[in-house]
């Protein structure tokens, strides 16, 4: 049976452009059902992704909220006994520690982070080049390597020891990429006319830099930094080798110092059921944090979009 | 008129030069260069450290490839275990992944209401902000009972279950069949958000252009847009591997961390990441560089498939510009 001899009008036999409307209305109800059954698979996957994800929510404000109270908050974690086996304290100093991880590796990675993303925009030579493929594949190192890095340079070589500056130092090269890599693609978008604008008035070339492009590119280049605190406050590998941890309340750079994922990863092997429980309400803590960061970050992307549409 | 605009243009040029021109390079310019400068040798030297530190592995690198034992503190060293581990659970949550993550993304954007696209959109890359420690503490506390309770025993009823999964009485609920799971629901947030993303950025045009000629939705799909955005599914499923064979604190929970030579999916095995967080606390010397050694290769691994995912994404941006 060929189509194309029964595409050929024969307006006197009726009976073939019956035949052709029916052979045309089959095929277009089996595409339909296929493609009804693809897009309900599709639905499937949809429904499939969601199950464990909505689960894992759950079961973390459920069981975390139930962990948060007073003592979570204001006390130092101690040892569970065998005479009180309910008696393990909060995660003061895993609160503390995490605040002043996260500082100090904003501290060092955000004015190398954004000034490197500056030069990345707004110069043309190899080593520009060069830098930025650098940036890229560090942004998506696995971060165990960020903590062997701090543990080499810094624990080991500098023999300063496990401190926090070792882990916010493991973290800062976490955040640097990212950061360079944000701020290069903000100041980018930054319109040439505006560049233009500030030579023609006879600005010198870093003054346009400074005073128009880093303002105009300010809110992305937020709202990266953001994002690479987000991602870092969360990480457990790199600080797992190089802080120290322990139950103490410290904050001090050249001290060992806890973390929240580090509580989370050592608790959660605990033998004591009231510390396994507990791990919940730090993980809630820690999500918490990273949402109000990555909230906040997409905000003020949207605001900036807005002001400039 | 033409003369003027010509004049503009090779103003600009000009200016353009005078914002690099070498010559007059201020103290803002030498600023950046000497930022840039570091950063670089902070790119260096951490991936020179670390080689540095493993040298005295390399000394038997048979032991360390193949090697099937991990004696410490004296040796020999075997990493075949946790290289094992490591492509079987990022492969199989790369296959599961990527399946039902690209239904998904093909989902939120044919099949979602528009309003709430967006409130999917967010939600999904919140997902994909959660730290992976959290999905290992899901899997350690939550589905690792499950699995002994209910998966286990359910798939050793099947008879050829003995052969591929293990023997029966040689589970402990952390597995790698475990931590291939728990990867996969970490993965997929990171998978759909890039691939939504990709899928969403095939010009209306030409989609709206199939739908005229009659072609039903699954064909749209089929023949329009995943053709089109075929190369940057690819360097999402590339990321999301990346992602997979470097994460460490979620596999060390979740499966078991035991030097395992095997291809079961039910024993207790681990992976590089995860062997080199296990073991570094009470390394010594040989041991330290040894696992040293085991990061220079997921170094190798990780820098290989981000370069791959890369140059794929960039042939994507180039195809959706002929588009």
């Amino acid at each position: 049976m060929t189509m194309i001899d029964e595409l050929v009008p024969q307006p006197e036999n009726t009976g073939t452009r019956d035949a052709i409307r029916r052979t045309a209305h089959a095929h277009r109800a089996r595409r339909v059902a296929i493609s009804r059954v693809m897009m309900i698979l599709c639905g499937i996957a949809l429904v499939l992704t969601s199950i464990p994800l909505v689960l894992l929510l759950i079961q973390l404000i459920v069981r975390g909220s139930s962990q948060l109270n007073a003592t979570f908050f204001t006390k130092l974690p101690q040892s569970p006994s065998l005479v009180d086996p309910n008696a393990i304290g909060g995660v003061l100093n895993s609160i503390i520690g995490t605040l002043a991880l996260t500082i100090y590796a904003s501290i060092m990675a955000i004015p190398v982070g954004v000034l490197t993303g500056v030069y990345l925009a707004e110069s043309r030579s190899k080593l520009a080049a060069t830098l930025r493929v650098i940036a890229q594949t560090m942004a998506g190192a696995p971060s165990i390597l960020m903590g062997l890095f701090g543990f080499t340079l810094i624990v080991k070589y500098l023999q300063i020891g496990f401190t926090a500056i070792a882990g916010s130092f493991a973290l800062a090269v976490l955040m640097l990429p990212v950061i360079a890599i944000s701020t290069e693609i903000s100041v980018r978008n930054v319109p040439d006319t505006l560049r233009e604008a500030g030579l023609a008035l006879g600005a010198k070339p870093h003054k346009v830099s400074l005073k128009v492009v880093i303002p105009s590119a300010l809110s992305g280049i937020v709202t990266g930094c953001l994002l690479a605190v987000a991602r870092a406050i969360g990480e457990t590998a790199p600080v797992l080798l190089t802080i120290g941890g322990g139950y103490l309340n410290e904050w001090r750079p050249l001290n060992p110092v806890s973390a929240l994922p580090l509580s989370i990863y050592m608790n959660a092997k605990s033998e004591w059921p009231s510390q396994r429980a507990q791990v919940w309400g730090i993980a809630l803590v820690l999500v918490a944090f990273v949402f109000v960061l990555s909230l906040t970050a997409r905000i003020w992307a949207s605001r900036k979009q807005k002001r400039n549409s | 008129m033409s003369t003027s605009t010509s004049k503009i243009a090779s103003q600009r040029e000009e200016l353009a030069e005078i914002n690099s021109a070498s010559s007059s390079r201020g103290w803002y310019q030498w600023l950046l260069i000497g930022v840039s400068v570091l950063f670089a040798v902070v790119s260096i030297s951490f991936v020179g450290s670390i080689i540095i530190y493993s040298i005295p592995a390399w000394a038997h690198p048979g032991t360390l490839l193949t090697g099937k034992g991990w004696q410490s503190p004296t040796g020999p060293f075997g990493g075949f275990a946790m290289i094992i581990g490591t492509f079987e659970t990022s492969l199989i949550a790369l296959v599961v992944a990527g399946i039902v993550g690209l239904g998904t993304s093909l989902s939120i954007v044919f099949l979602v209401p528009g309003k709430f696209r967006n409130i999917i959109a967010t939600l999904v890359e919140l997902l994909a902000a959660i730290p992976s420690i959290v999905y290992g503490l899901w899997g350690f506390l939550v589905l690792a009972p499950w699995m002994l309770k209910t998966f286990d025993p359910f798939v050793n009823k099947f008879p050829f279950a003995s052969t591929i999964f293990g023997s029966p009485g040689q589970q402990f609920g952390p597995s790698l069949m475990l931590a291939s799971i728990v990867l996969s629901v970490m993965i997929l947030p990171t998978f759909v958000a890039i691939s939504r993303e990709v899928i969403s950025a095939v010009p209306s045009e030409i989609i709206e252009a199939s739908y005229s000629l009659g072609a039903t939705r699954w064909q749209v799909i089929k023949d329009v847009v995943l053709p089109t955005a075929k190369i940057g599914l690819f360097g999402a499923t590339f990321l999301a591997l990346a992602r997979a064979t470097g994460e460490t604190v979620a596999v060390a929970l979740v499966a078991g961390g035991v030097a395992n030579a095997q291809f079961h999916l039910l024993y207790p095995g681990t992976s590089i990441a995860a062997w080199i967080a296990t073991q570094f606390g009470e390394a010594q010397g040989t041991e330290v560089s040894a696992l040293m050694a085991l990061g220079v290769l997921l170094m190798l691994i990780n820098f290989s498939l981000s370069l791959i995912s890369r140059s794929l994404v960039n042939r994507q941006r180039k195809v959706l510009a002929r588009v």
